[in-house]
């Protein structure tokens, strides 16, 4: 239940309505159908869908090596072209497994370009 | 390491040409019991196949080591994400794990070199001799063909049982059920059917596809081994879908072998598609609905479980010349609890097919097997593919064992029968032993044509209702070493003409000359 609420408290935001607006709404429902024990747990719900939503919208730019990063930006701009993103907005994090290259992953798309991804693929085709 | 594989890689680096694809992606929010809720995916479509990323942030090394990719298939598209099935092991789906769209529906390899192999429900080889080379992908689900692609039913499935070959004949293309309790004999007359398929000559032998569904791997290994044993295996597909495998690929397994089974009828060849059994089907199809919430319905079943079955079983067809002339026999089985085939699922699966072959326990423990009860057992089609040969000699028995049936419960309550009943219950009696027959040992069209003709001129009469079976299997083996040519001229013609008939009752009275001890009291 309280997940539905949380929900439509989110889209209302999106909408457009204020937060305080929609949180006294949401009180005043909830007064009316003597549900108001829900209000703590529909919070929770809330940030729950809010920590999701900003996973969702945030794009990250994996380099094996900090030197890369520079590289690896000019490289993906294309693809965070097609992110609606740039690379002043992209969270760059550091991951040596990837050996060398880029992966660039948010907004429902991927975008692996690492010697990983590669090597992986080779030795696949190699061994089968 | 090889020179063949060295000589590999040294070929894919002089190539190297880093390719950045964009994939469409989403993340694994919930994972449990075989199902997966992801976040994301927003463009995925109904039943497309999903890639579980399980190397990220794992070395190199790691990801070499992985058991092969985990795929899924997107069973409910949702609001907010969509749900999935996991084709493989849950325990190597982990929350936040990225999913890759794929864009392909989900299909599986088909084609001969499938032939005398065990697959799973994805087609992948289990019996370990090898991966596939040369292999044509085909869409799990499908469209069944049209009313214009088909044509009416007209060529015999020979099962090789007199009992169904006689009463219940089973058309090319035709769906008939087998139903029964556990026990009774379903999977040993769905694996006669496949064995007596190497009696056709070999252009015109159907491909047989025995698919288990939620069986012991035991069972099956019996029945491949069985297959093997009898030569049976070599135009036979196995798809294994065993009880300790996931619940999609329990409910998957049916479809794939219908998939499989369509490539060859594409090609004009006949297919014949065992699917033992689709109660456990039905079950899995639960567990997985039941996990995805769909709303539950009658015994839990989701409300779309006829369409299930109808939209499996719709895929059976004799399609048209223009179309290649391929036909695809469907062959499912149910198992009842306690005879009861009024259940939600024996009755949905009754009215899609068309007919059904139905076993006792009550008969099978009585020693009469195939135990099937004639009087609720039906063909709907098949009789109209039934070979003339037959037709004449099985036109009354169908009858007449029912006849006996009654008289026979009646008999417990009289006394004093007169002489007509006694005669008709003596005859039904004969009727039932010459229809026994062992398991592992079809008889071929032409060889049931001649024993149901003897058993139609009352040739049994005079032998001992305990000794007709070994009687009867004396004739057979005589009318086969002596009467070889008259049998060829039955399989060949289809028919029973007087001369032939002439021929055979000379080879009884042949028979009955040489074996009088066989023919002394009137029981």
């Amino acid at each position: 239940m309280e997940h539905q609420y949380a929900q439509a408290l989110w889209r209302i935001v999106e909408k457009g309505k204020t937060p305080k607006d929609a949180v006294a709404n949401l009180r005043r429902v909830l007064e009316r159908h003597g549900r108001m024990r829900l209000l703590s747990k529909i919070g929770r719900a809330f940030a729950r869908i809010a920590a999701r939503e900003s996973d969702k919208r945030a794009v990250v730019l994996s380099v094996a090596h900090a030197k890369d990063e520079a590289g690896a930006k000019r490289a993906a701009k294309e693809a965070l072209r097609a992110m609606d993103s740039s690379a002043l907005e992209a969270e760059v994090r550091l991951d040596s497994t990837l050996i060398g290259g880029w992966r660039l992953e948010g907004r429902e798309r991927l975008v692996d370009a690492s010697f990983k991804k590669y090597l992986l693929s080779l030795y696949n085709r190699a061994t089968q | 390491m090889n020179n063949l594989v060295v000589e590999k890689i040294i070929r894919e680096i002089e190539t190297f040409a880093p390719a950045a694809e964009s994939e469409h992606v989403g993340a694994v929010t919930a994972v449990g019991d075989g199902v997966v809720a992801i976040d994301g995916l927003s463009k995925a479509v109904m039943s497309e196949i999903i890639l579980f990323e399980e190397g990220k942030g794992a070395s190199l090394a790691r990801s070499m080591e992985a058991q092969g990719e985990l795929y899924g298939v997107i069973l409910n598209l949702e609001e907010d994400g969509v749900r999935a099935a996991i084709l493989g092991d849950t325990a190597r789906v982990s929350e936040g794990m990225t999913v890759k769209s794929t864009g392909r529906v989900l299909s599986v390899p088909s084609g001969e070199e499938l032939l005398g192999r065990v697959v799973n429900a994805l087609g992948e080889p289990l019996d370990g001799k090898g991966p596939f080379k040369k292999t044509t992908l085909m869409p799990v689900e499908r469209q069944a063909s049209g009313v214009i692609d088909r044509r009416s039913v007209s060529e015999p499935v020979q099962t090789g049982i007199k009992a169904i070959d006689a009463m219940i004949p089973i058309g090319r293309g035709q769906r008939e059920l087998i139903i029964g309790d556990r026990g009774t004999g379903k999977t040993t007359i769905a694996i006669d059917t496949i064995i007596s398929q190497r009696n056709e000559p070999k252009e015109r032998r159907p491909i047989c596809i025995y698919v288990a569904i939620g069986q012991k791997e035991s069972k099956t290994a019996r029945i491949v081994e069985q297959l093997r044993k009898e030569r049976a295996l070599e135009y036979t597909i196995v798809v294994n879908a065993p009880a300790s495998a996931p619940a999609a690929l329990q409910y998957l397994a049916p479809f794939s072998g219908a998939a499989i089974g369509e490539y060859f009828m594409d090609k004009g060849k006949d297919v014949v598609v065992v699917y033992d059994d689709l109660s456990k089907q039905a079950v899995a199809y639960r567990q997985l609905s039941l996990l995805l919430r769909r709303p539950p319905g009658r015994e839990a079943y989701p409300g779309d479980i006829f369409y299930l079955h109808s939209r499996l079983l719709e895929r059976a067809a004799c399609l048209s010349k223009e179309k290649g002339g391929g036909s695809l026999t469907a062959l499912p089985i149910i198992e009842t609890q306690d005879g009861d085939v009024s259940g939600y699922i024996p009755t949905n699966v009754i009215s899609i097919t068309d007919g059904q072959i139905f076993l006792v326990s009550e008969l099978f423990n009585k020693g009469i097997r195939p135990a099937i009860d004639v009087g609720i057992s039906v063909s709907r089609v098949g009789s109209a593919a039934q070979k003339k040969a037959m037709k004449a000699v099985a036109g009354g028995l169908k009858l007449e064992l029912a006849q006996f049936r009654e008289l026979e419960a009646f008999m417990q309550f009289a006394q004093d029968l007169d002489k007509a009943t006694a005669e008709r219950i003596a005859s039904g009696q004969r009727m039932v032993e010459v229809l026994k027959q062992k398991n592992g040992a079809p008889i071929a069209m032409e060889l049931q044509v001649a024993i149901l003709y003897a058993a139609g001129q009352k040739f049994f009469a005079d032998v001992p209702a305990a000794k007709v079976t070994a009687v009867e299997a004396q004739l057979a083996g005589f009318f086969d070493g002596q009467y070889s040519k008259t049998l060829t001229e039955i399989k060949k013609s289809g028919q029973l003409s007087d001369e032939l008939k002439k021929t055979l009752d000379i080879a009884m009275n042949e028979f009955k000359l040489a074996h009088k001890e066989f023919f002394i009291v009137n029981s």
